[in-house]
């Protein structure tokens, strides 16, 4: 056990430095980004296209204008999304595991595409008619959907249900009703039809357009902006709901605020990329590793940041540069993810960095 | 009831200010969803003034905690009214509060990794605004409260690296960093050392006698209660509430009565719990000082009836300091055996 004090100035510069490099890998991931994929693309041209130069190849352009450059930005947003849900929900329900899907927003998003994809051939076409097999907007509506009735739910219940374990329960339970639900549809629909469907399931940052790009960035923005006003309530929280009330908080407002940040930030992820897991419990535990701290003053810039970066990094891994290959989102966060958090947890000292529980 | 017992001094005092804690007519328990109520404690009528150092007492599952908690408002009273510094507890909103009263509470937190100085600003909380910006003024409170409860040393140490004395301390001092008038902890040395628990009862006498504040804490440490409390809270398994300085309790038997079960007798004059003495087998203990006091602790433990006078045919024990060494000596039909321990002696006696 480390005894001797981190003075509060060599503990603030080491942490400047945090900040500082995570910018720049976030500024080398994002280019590498867009340089890299099924065709590489010098470094100088992407600098040219980006900001306009003449004279590119037009494949090229066309490339990191349609596709790469939407495709990283969303890697960044959703990173940044997953990581603040993940927060606030580890915080509320004083559960290192506890991920932005705890509360069963995702398999909403999962029933509302399961039944947008499988149900239409199980109620022979008649059902959902206009959201057919492919329709990648369709498909954001029905997820968005299936989320946004999940997110309704949990915050009518969380009005009633003062204990966050139970609420928590309730999330778990109705996470596995709706499995079944999925399951029973997949079970009784056509092969090519589950496997779009399991290909939704595993994520991607792909396919998002400029259009749905804008919107999801003003989601998140939304979900973003609402835990920047927490620090305070986040950290009251770390002490328990009690001590957070004899603080003067108000503590039911405090929640209902988590719960509508962290499930939005989630909803918006999910509905335009698919479940994706792993990032959401792994960079709290990360920021709260390389940061050395679990107040939430530090903390949400730091998830912020290292969201984006890890989120990133996954992407640009997902791509196999200079293969045809792509890799579902997934695989890699899990993959890749795992192993490196087990390291950063076993390197940790005792009780130093999340709850001890 | 009240202050009609306590000193002139105060008297004057008292007249100005109403107490910090007054309830009249409570009734405390569970609000049980539909059903009727679970029903705790009736009637209470309490008060605590300023500079006073109140122990709540009493055996395991009397309602000590709920008592604690309906009067920090945490937990909605059933009947009956609570009054701080003369104003309803449920007129103030929760900022103000925060500001009257203060808490400790008996679980031990994790907070993860989290500096000293930063766990005790938290106590300002009601003080800053949305962002929990502090200005010089708070960290000025800051670390004068870490100083009034010794731990200013540790200001710069992490919390999980604190031993549970000195985590105990710090979360007595973020409830003061609240600058409260009552300060209320629930069992607060429930999982501290021996030396931990009287170092933390001496804090809490220091924080009322030297700092006026009230304060309120539940205890299971009835021999520390006694020694540091300005007056004892006794609360019996029916949920009645008898007050009174520590020595009145046990004067007039209050504390050997709620307390008293099979097996279990408190001794008024040493002021702790023995085991009943059931043994047949008497003896006469002569000697003085610590070493009598020790040699007839294991005279009880071992079973045997110490008696004050000599009974023919019993054995008679005799302790005899000697410069450095203490020899026992037991006297018995004519026979005299030197022992050079207790446990030596133990030995030696009939069982």
């Amino acid at each position: 056990m480390n005894r001797t004090p981190d003075s509060a100035t060599s503990q603030q510069t080491r942490r400047l430095w945090l900040f500082g490099l995570f910018l720049l890998l976030i500024l080398a991931l994002f280019l590498l980004n867009l340089a890299l994929g099924s065709v590489s693309i010098p470094l100088k041209d992407i600098w040219g296209i980006l900001i306009g130069r003449e004279g590119i190849r037009e494949s090229w352009i066309y490339i990191v204008q349609n596709s790469r450059l939407p495709r990283a930005l969303t890697a960044a947003l959703a990173g940044i999304a997953l990581s603040a849900s993940g927060l606030q929900m580890q915080t509320m329900f004083r559960n290192p595991l506890a991920d932005p899907f705890i509360l069963g927003i995702n398999s909403g998003a999962s029933l509302g595409v399961a039944l947008a994809i499988l149900g239409s051939s199980f109620v022979g076409g008649l059902f959902l008619p206009a959201l057919n097999l492919g329709g990648q907007f369709s498909l954001v509506l029905a997820a968005s959907f299936g989320a946004g009735l999940v997110l309704a739910l949990i915050l009518l219940v969380g009005r009633w249900v003062q204990n966050p374990t139970t609420l928590l329960i309730l999330g778990l339970m109705f996470g596995h009703a709706t499995s079944a639900v999925v399951s029973l549809l997949i079970y009784f629909s056509a092969p090519e039809r589950i496997q779009a469907y399991s290909i939704w399931s595993f994520g991607s940052f792909s396919g998002v357009n400029w259009t749905q790009l804008s919107v999801m960035a003003l989601v998140i923005f939304a979900g973003v902006s609402l835990m920047a006003l927490l620090p305070k309530g986040l950290n009251a929280l770390l002490l328990g709901e009690d001590y957070a009330r004899t603080m003067g908080l108000n503590v039911g407002l405090l929640r209902f605020i988590v719960l509508l940040s962290a499930s939005v930030l989630s909803g918006a992820v999910t509905a335009f990329c698919g479940p994706i897991g792993f990032i959401g419990v792994a960079v709290p535990h990360i920021a709260r590793n390389l940061f050395k701290t679990s107040n939430h003053k530090i903390l949400i810039p730091a998830i912020i940041l290292i969201g984006a970066a890890v989120s990133m990094a996954a992407s640009l891994i997902a791509q196999l540069p200079g293969s045809q290959l792509v890799l579902p989102i997934n695989v890699v966060t899990s993959l890749f993810g795992a192993p490196f958090v087990v390291w950063v947890v076993l390197k940790r000292k005792r009780g130093a960095a999340s709850f001890n529980v | 009831m009240g202050c009609v017992e306590t000193k002139e001094r105060c008297g004057i005092i008292q007249r100005l200010t109403p107490p910090v804690l007054q309830t009249s007519a409570l009734r405390i328990g569970y609000k049980n969803g539909g059903k009727s109520p679970k029903l705790v404690a009736d009637n209470l009528n309490l008060t605590l003034n300023a500079g006073e150092f109140v122990c709540l007492v009493g055996p395991n599952g009397v309602g000590k905690s709920t008592l604690l908690r309906t009067v920090t408002g945490l937990q909605p009273k059933l009947a009956g009214e609570i009054q701080l510094s003369g104003k309803r507890l449920e007129a103030y909103p929760p900022r103000e509060l925060a500001s009257q009263v203060s808490v400790v509470l008996t679980n031990p937190i994790s907070v993860g990794a989290m500096r000293v100085d930063e766990l005790a600003a938290m106590g300002r909380f009601p003080f800053t605004g949305l962002f929990d910006r502090m200005s010089e003024h708070d960290w000025d409170v800051v670390h004068e409260t870490l100083r009034v409860v010794g731990v200013d040393k540790l200001s710069q140490r992490y919390v999980h690296t604190l031993s549970d004395g000195e985590r105990q301390k710090v979360m007595i001092a973020r409830a003061l960093t609240q600058e409260p008038r009552l300060l209320v902890l629930d069992e607060p040395t429930a999982y501290l050392d021996l030396p931990g628990r009287v170092v933390v009862m001496d804090l809490l006498h220091d924080l009322a006698f030297g700092h006026d504040k009230a304060v309120l804490t539940s205890t299971h440490d009835l021999d520390l209660a006694l020694r540091h409390a300005d007056r004892i809270w006794l609360m019996d398994d029916e949920g009645q509430i008898i007050q009174g300085a520590p020595e009145d309790l046990v004067l007039n038997g209050s504390f050997a009565q709620t307390f008293n079960r099979a097996g279990v007798r408190f001794d008024p004059l040493s002021g702790t719990f023995d085991t009943q003495n059931s043994g047949s087998q008497s003896v006469f203990l002569e000697g003085q000082g610590p070493e009598l006091i020790w040699t007839k602790r294991a005279l009880h433990r071992a079973g045997l009836a110490v008696e004050d006078e000599w009974i023919p045919g019993s054995p008679r024990i005799c302790v005899l300091p000697q410069n450095d060494t203490i020899t026992w000596q037991i006297e018995q039909d004519g026979q005299k055996n030197s022992f050079a321990s207790i446990y030596d002696l133990l030995q030696a006696l009939p069982k």
